[in-house]
C-alpha cells in the first residue's frame, strides 16, 4: 500500500495538505450554497459540476512544469486582455455592467481570468531581472497594472479591479519594491482621494461608502444589506439556527444569500463554531501557501505563489470585510464557496499553477 | 558564488516581504474572529432580537368590553355584535369576478368597491385580510351563509360595537367610547408587554377606549387585556404562518351603583332645561343619579354620526357635552344656611334658644353698607330653626358676620365644598371655597368683612358642584359622617370623611333636621308647595342663586326679561325622614325658584327611589 502511494507521489505532482483543504472547502461551499439558494437543486447541481471540473483542472494544472508558465506568460495575458476586449464588445449586460461573455455552455467573467494571468506574467518578467526591482522595471509593471485595472473598472467592476490592483502590487512588493517607492505613492494617492472619489466612483459606488460610515442613516435604504447581513451573523449565536433555518436567508432579509453575503448565512445556520471552522480552513490553507513559497525553487515560483496566494487570502478577507460591514459592498465572492463559476475556476487554476511551482523541484536552485 | 549569496539575499528579503505581508493577514484573520466572536456571541442577544423581529408580526386581537349594569343588574352598556364580510385575497386569482359574483346578492357601494380594488393587490401579497362590507344586515348574512361553498375565501367575521342602551340618559354619568390614539395604545401595551412596533392591525372596527365618564375611570378593567396573533413574516411583510396565539381577555362586568328609574326620571323632570341631579344612597355614598342635562345621543358619538351633527351639539347654546353635574359651578346659596348654623352651634356663637329680631336686612357696621333678605319687612324676631325654615338672610348675615373667615372655611370643607368628595367621577371640579389668600392671590384685593357675611347666605364667590351640593346634603342626613361618592356597589376601599366637632350633639344635628323637615312641613317653610308630592317626610333646603344683584322685586323683574340673567334655583333634599335613606341636590340654570322649580324635581327623584323599593 505504501509502495503504491509512493510510485503514485513518484509520477504525478501532488500537494495532499492544498488539495484535500480545497476539496474540502468546495464540499461545505457545495453544502451552504444548497441552503443559502432556498434549496434550489438546479443552482447546487450546476455548480458540483464546476467543482468537480475545478478539481481535475487544478490537477491537471499542477501536473505541467512550471517552466511551461514563465515561457508563455505573455501569451496567457494577452489572451485575457483579448477576452476582456471581446467581453467589452460582444459582452452580455447585466445591470449596465458587460462583465461576462456567453460561451454557450458556460457564461465566463473575462477579469476573473485576467485575475490570475497579471500575477503570473509579472513574475515571469522580473524572473531575470536584478533585484531588488529598478525603477524602470517597476514603472514598465506599473503601466501593464494600470493598464488591466483600468480595462476592468470600466466594464465596470470595481471590485475585481481593486484585487487584481492589489494582486499585482504583491508581485512588485515581494520582488523588493523599494520602500521609498511605497511612500511616495501613497502620499500621492491620499492627496488624490478627492479627485478618485470625484472622477472615478459611480454615485452607487459614493453612496456605498457614505453608507458604511453611517448604516444607521438610512436603515431600509442603502444600509439594508449591511444591517441585515449583521443581524443574520449576530443572531446566529455559537451554534447556530441550524442547517437550513436561518430565518434572515430563508424569509429574503438577506441580500445576494448565494454570492456576496453566503459566509452571513453561514455564520447564520452555523453560528460562532461554522464561521471558526470555514475561517480556520482559510488559514490553512493561507499557511500551506506560505510554506511553499518560502521553499519555492525559483524566484519566478516565490513570486507567482506568493502573488496567487495574497490574491486569494485578499478575496476572502474583502468579502468578509464587507459583510461585517467594515468596508463598502463592492461584490466579491468568497472563494470556494460563493456561487459563481468564473470566479471559481479561476481559483482552481491559481491553485494548479501554485501546486505546480510546489512540486516541481529541481537540483539546482536558483 | 556571488551568485549563491545573491540569491541567499534575495531569498531573505522575500522571506522578510512576505512575513510582513502574512503578518498583516494574520492580525486581520484574528480581528475577524474577534469581529464574528463579538458579533455572535456578545452582542448575541440583540441580534437574537433584532433577527425575531424581523422574522415576526403581531396582530393584535381586541377583547371584549365588559357590561355595564346598573344596581338592579340591568343592563346600561352592551356590545352589539355587528358582522363583516372579510376576504382573503391571496387566494384569489381574479378580484373583479369575485365582486361581480357577490354583487349579485349583497350590495357593494361604489366607494366600497374602489377600495377593495385599490386594497386588493397590496393586502394578496401580504397575505392579510381585506374588509368588503361591514355591518352586513341579517338578510345580507342569511344570503351569503346559504352561498358559502362558493366562496372559500371569504367569510364573515363577527365584531362589536358598544351600545348604550339608553341614548341620552347616561351620556355624562357613563360617558363614550372612542378610538384609541396611538400615544394611549402604546402606553395600553407597554403595561401588557405588547410593543406597538412590532404590531400590525389587520383590520377592525378600530380599538376602542373609554373616552369620558365610567367608561374612562374604570377603562382598564372594562377593556381586558389584549390578545396577538404572532405570524411569521418574509422580507416583504407577507404573513406566512401562524406561530402562537396569545388569547385576549375579555373585560370584566362593571356593576354600578346607577338606578335606572330614577336616571330616568331625573332627566324627564329636567326636561332639557340647563341644569343637574345628583342622588345617592347616604348610608355607601353610592351615587344612584347622575343626570347633567341637556344631554347627548351617546351612541352616535360612539358609533359615528356626521359632522354637521356633531358640531350642531358642539355649538349648542346649552352646551350639552358640559357635565354639569360634574363640573358645573353654582353659589350654593340659601342651602348653604344648615351648615353656617352648624358653625354657630359648634363655636358657641348661637344656641337653639338664641334669637335676633330680623327686620329684613343687614347693616354692616363698618361701613353701614345694607344687606337686603328676601322678604321684605323682614321676619320679625327668629332662632335659628325658624331662620332656617323661613330662610332668613339676616340672622346668618349676622352669624357670619361674627365667625372667623378661616375657621368658616375649614368648617364649610368638612362639607365636601372645595375638595373632591368622588372616587371615581370623570374630572370632577372642586368649586370654589375662597378664603383671605385666595381672593389675594386671584383678585388682588383683601379680604372684606362683607365677603364674609355674603357667605353665611351661601354667595358672593363661593360656589360648588351638584354632585358637592349633593355630598353636602348626605352629610347632613348622616350627621357628620360619610362616605365618599362612588359609582360602584359595595366598594368597600371608600374613604370616609368624619366631621370631628367639640360642641355638636346629636340633638343639634336633629333640629337641623327638623328645621329642613320644616323647610316643606312648616307653614312659613319656602318649600311648601312640595308638602303635597309626597308621602313621607322630606327635609330640604332650597336656594335661589343670584347673578344679578338687585334692590327691589320691581328692578328684579326688569332683568329677568333676559333668560341668563334669572337666578338659578336650587334645592338640597333628603329622604325618608327621620332615617334618611336618600340625598339629593338639583341644580336648575336661571330655573328662579328653589323650592317651586329645582324642588318637585328633587321630590319625583326621591319618590322613584324611595317608592320603587
Amino acid at each position: 500500500m505504501n509502495k503504491l502511494f509512493n510510485l503514485f507521489r513518484s509520477k504525478v505532482y501532488f500537494d495532499q495538505y492544498l488539495f484535500i483543504s480545497i476539496t474540502l472547502l468546495s464540499i461545505m461551499g457545495l453544502l451552504f450554497l444548497y441552503s443559502a439558494s432556498q434549496g434550489n437543486m438546479e443552482t447546487t447541481i450546476k455548480q458540483s459540476l464546476f467543482v468537480l471540473f475545478g478539481l481535475i483542472l487544478m490537477f491537471l494544472l499542477s501536473q505541467i512544469d512550471p517552466d511551461f508558465y514563465k515561457n508563455n506568460s505573455l501569451i496567457f495575458l494577452i489572451f485575457s486582455i483579448v477576452l476582456i476586449l471581446i467581453t467589452m464588445i460582444f459582452g452580455k449586460e447585466v445591470n449596465g455592467a458587460k462583465r461576462w461573455l456567453d460561451l454557450g455552455f458556460f457564461t465566463l467573467q473575462s477579469s476573473e481570468i485576467i485575475k490570475i494571468a497579471l500575477p503570473v506574467f509579472l513574475a515571469a518578467y522580473l524572473y531575470d531581472k536584478p533585484l531588488p526591482i529598478s525603477l524602470f522595471n517597476t514603472i514598465v509593471s506599473m503601466i501593464v497594472i494600470f493598464i488591466i485595472v483600468n480595462l476592468v473598472r470600466i466594464q465596470p467592476d470595481l471590485g475585481t479591479s481593486l484585487v487584481i490592483f492589489i494582486a499585482g502590487l504583491y508581485v512588485l512588493f515581494l520582488a523588493g519594491l523599494s520602500w521609498r517607492f511605497i511612500g511616495i505613492s501613497f502620499g500621492i494617492f491620499i492627496l488624490s482621494l478627492p479627485f478618485i472619489w470625484n472622477n472615478f466612483l459611480e454615485p452607487f459606488q459614493r453612496q456605498r461608502i457614505l453608507t458604511l460610515l453611517d448604516p444607521n442613516a438610512d436603515p431600509f435604504g442603502s444600509g439594508w444589506n449591511i444591517t441585515q447581513s449583521k443581524i443574520a451573523i449576530g443572531s446566529g449565536g455559537i451554534k447556530g439556527k441550524g442547517y437550513g433555518a436561518g430565518s434572515q436567508a430563508h424569509l429574503d432579509f438577506l441580500p445576494e444569500t448565494e454570492t456576496d453575503f453566503i459566509f452571513s448565512v453561514i455564520a447564520e445556520e452555523f453560528g460562532f463554531i461554522g464561521a471558526c471552522i470555514l475561517l480556520s480552513t482559510f488559514f490553512f490553507v493561507m499557511l500551506r501557501c506560505f510554506y511553499l513559497a518560502i521553499n519555492a525553487r525559483d524566484r519566478f515560483c516565490r513570486l507567482t505563489i506568493g502573488g496567487l496566494s495574497l490574491l486569494f487570502i485578499s478575496t476572502i478577507f474583502i468579502n468578509l470585510a464587507m459583510v461585517v460591514g467594515i468596508i463598502p459592498v463592492v461584490g466579491m465572492p468568497l472563494p470556494f464557496i460563493s456561487k459563481g463559476g468564473s470566479s471559481l475556476l479561476s481559483f482552481y487554476i491559481a491553485f494548479g499553477i501554485i501546486i505546480s511551482m510546489a512540486t516541481h523541484k529541481k537540483l539546482m536552485q536558483k | 558564488m556571488i551568485d549563491l549569496n545573491e540569491t541567499i539575499k534575495e531569498k531573505k528579503n522575500f522571506f522578510n516581504r512576505l512575513v510582513f505581508v502574512y503578518l498583516f493577514f494574520g492580525m486581520l484573520f484574528l480581528f475577524f474572529l474577534y469581529r464574528t466572536f463579538s458579533l455572535q456571541v456578545s452582542s448575541f442577544t440583540d441580534y437574537e432580537i433584532a433577527s425575531l423581529e424581523n422574522k415576526t408580526r403581531e396582530i393584535l386581537i381586541q377583547p371584549i368590553r365588559g357590561i355595564i349594569y346598573d344596581r338592579n343588574g340591568k343592563i346600561i352598556v352592551n356590545n352589539q355584535p355587528n358582522y363583516n364580510l372579510i376576504l382573503k385575497p391571496s387566494q384569489i386569482d381574479n378580484i373583479d369576478e369575485h365582486i361581480n359574483m357577490i354583487v349579485n346578492f349583497i350590495e357593494l357601494s361604489e366607494e366600497d368597491i374602489a377600495y377593495i380594488k385599490e386594497n386588493f393587490k397590496r393586502k394578496a401579497r401580504l397575505n392579510r385580510e381585506l374588509v368588503l362590507k361591514k355591518n352586513l344586515s341579517m338578510e345580507e348574512i342569511a344570503k351569503f351563509e346559504s352561498r358559502r361553498y362558493k366562496f372559500p375565501a371569504t367569510f364573515i367575521d363577527e365584531r362589536y360595537s358598544r351600545e348604550n342602551i339608553y341614548s341620552e340618559i347616561f351620556s355624562h354619568a357613563v360617558g363614550y367610547v372612542g378610538s384609541i390614539g396611538d400615544d394611549y395604545l402604546e402606553e395600553i401595551l407597554t403595561d401588557q408587554n405588547l410593543s406597538l412596533k412590532e404590531t400590525i392591525f389587520k383590520y377592525s372596527n378600530g380599538y376602542i377606549v373609554g373616552k369620558t365618564g365610567l367608561e374612562n375611570i374604570y377603562d382598564k378593567k372594562l377593556r381586558g387585556n389584549f390578545g396577538k396573533k404572532i405570524y411569521e413574516v418574509d422580507a416583504s411583510g407577507k404573513l406566512l404562518n401562524e406561530l402562537q396565539e396569545i388569547p385576549a381577555k375579555n373585560g370584566e362586568d362593571l356593576y354600578t351603583s346607577l338606578d335606572i328609574e330614577s336616571q330616568k326620571v331625573a332627566f324627564e323632570q329636567l326636561n332639557n332645561r340647563r341644569g343637574a341631579v345628583v342622588a345617592v344612597e347616604i348610608e355607601s355614598g353610592a351615587i344612584v343619579t347622575y343626570v347633567s342635562s341637556p344631554s347627548f345621543p351617546i351612541n352616535k358619538i360612539t358609533n359615528g354620526m356626521s359632522s354637521a351633527d356633531f358640531n350642531q351639539l358642539l355649538n349648542d347654546q346649552d352646551k350639552p357635552f358640559f357635565d354639569r353635574a360634574g363640573q358645573g359651578r353654582y353659589s350654593p346659596a340659601s342651602t348653604i344656611k344648615p351648615a353656617i348654623g352648624l358653625y354657630g352651634l359648634e363655636n358657641q356663637i348661637i344656641d337653639w334658644e338664641y334669637s335676633i329680631d330680623d327686620p329684613g336686612f343687614f347693616v354692616l357696621p363698618e361701613d353701614g353698607r345694607i344687606y337686603r333678605g328676601w322678604k321684605k319687612g323682614g321676619h320679625g324676631n327668629i332662632t335659628l330653626m325658624d331662620a332656617i325654615i323661613e330662610s332668613s338672610n339676616t340672622f346668618f348675615f349676622s352669624l357670619a358676620y361674627n365667625s372667623e373667615i378661616d375657621k368658616l372655611v375649614e368648617h364649610l370643607s368638612n362639607f365636601g365644598f372645595g375638595r373632591n368628595i368622588c372616587i371615581d367621577c370623570f374630572i370632577p371640579d372642586d368649586g370654589l371655597l375662597p378664603n383671605p389668600e385666595w381672593k389675594m392671590n386671584t383678585l388682588n384685593f383683601g379680604w372684606f368683612k362683607g365677603d364674609t357675611v355674603n357667605m353665611g347666605v351661601g354667595q358672593g364667590y363661593l360656589s360648588a358642584t351638584p354632585i358637592q351640593l349633593a355630598y353636602y346634603s348626605a352629610f347632613l342626613a348622616k350627621k357628620g359622617t360619610l362616605n365618599k361618592f362612588s359609582f360602584i356597589q359595595n366598594d368597600n376601599t371608600n374613604k370616609q370623611d368624619t366631621f370631628i366637632s367639640n360642641n355638636l350633639k346629636d340633638e343639634d344635628w336633629q333640629n337641623i333636621h327638623k328645621s329642613m323637615i320644616g323647610v316643606i312641613e312648616n307653614p312659613k317653610g319656602t318649600a311648601g308647595r312640595l308638602r303635597s308630592l309626597k308621602n313621607y317626610a322630606v327635609a330640604a333646603k332650597s336656594g335661589t342663586v343670584e347673578l344679578v344683584s338687585t334692590e327691589t322685586k320691581e328692578d328684579y323683574k326688569i332683568i329677568r326679561e333676559v333668560e341668563g340673567q334669572r337666578d338659578h334655583a336650587i334645592i338640597v333634599a333628603f329622604a325618608p325622614m327621620p332615617n334618611p335613606k336618600y340625598a339629593v341636590s338639583v341644580v336648575i340654570e336661571n330655573g328662579e325658584s328653589g323650592g317651586a322649580v329645582a324642588g318637585p324635581v328633587a321630590i319625583n327623584v326621591l319618590n322613584s327611589l324611595i317608592n320603587n323599593e
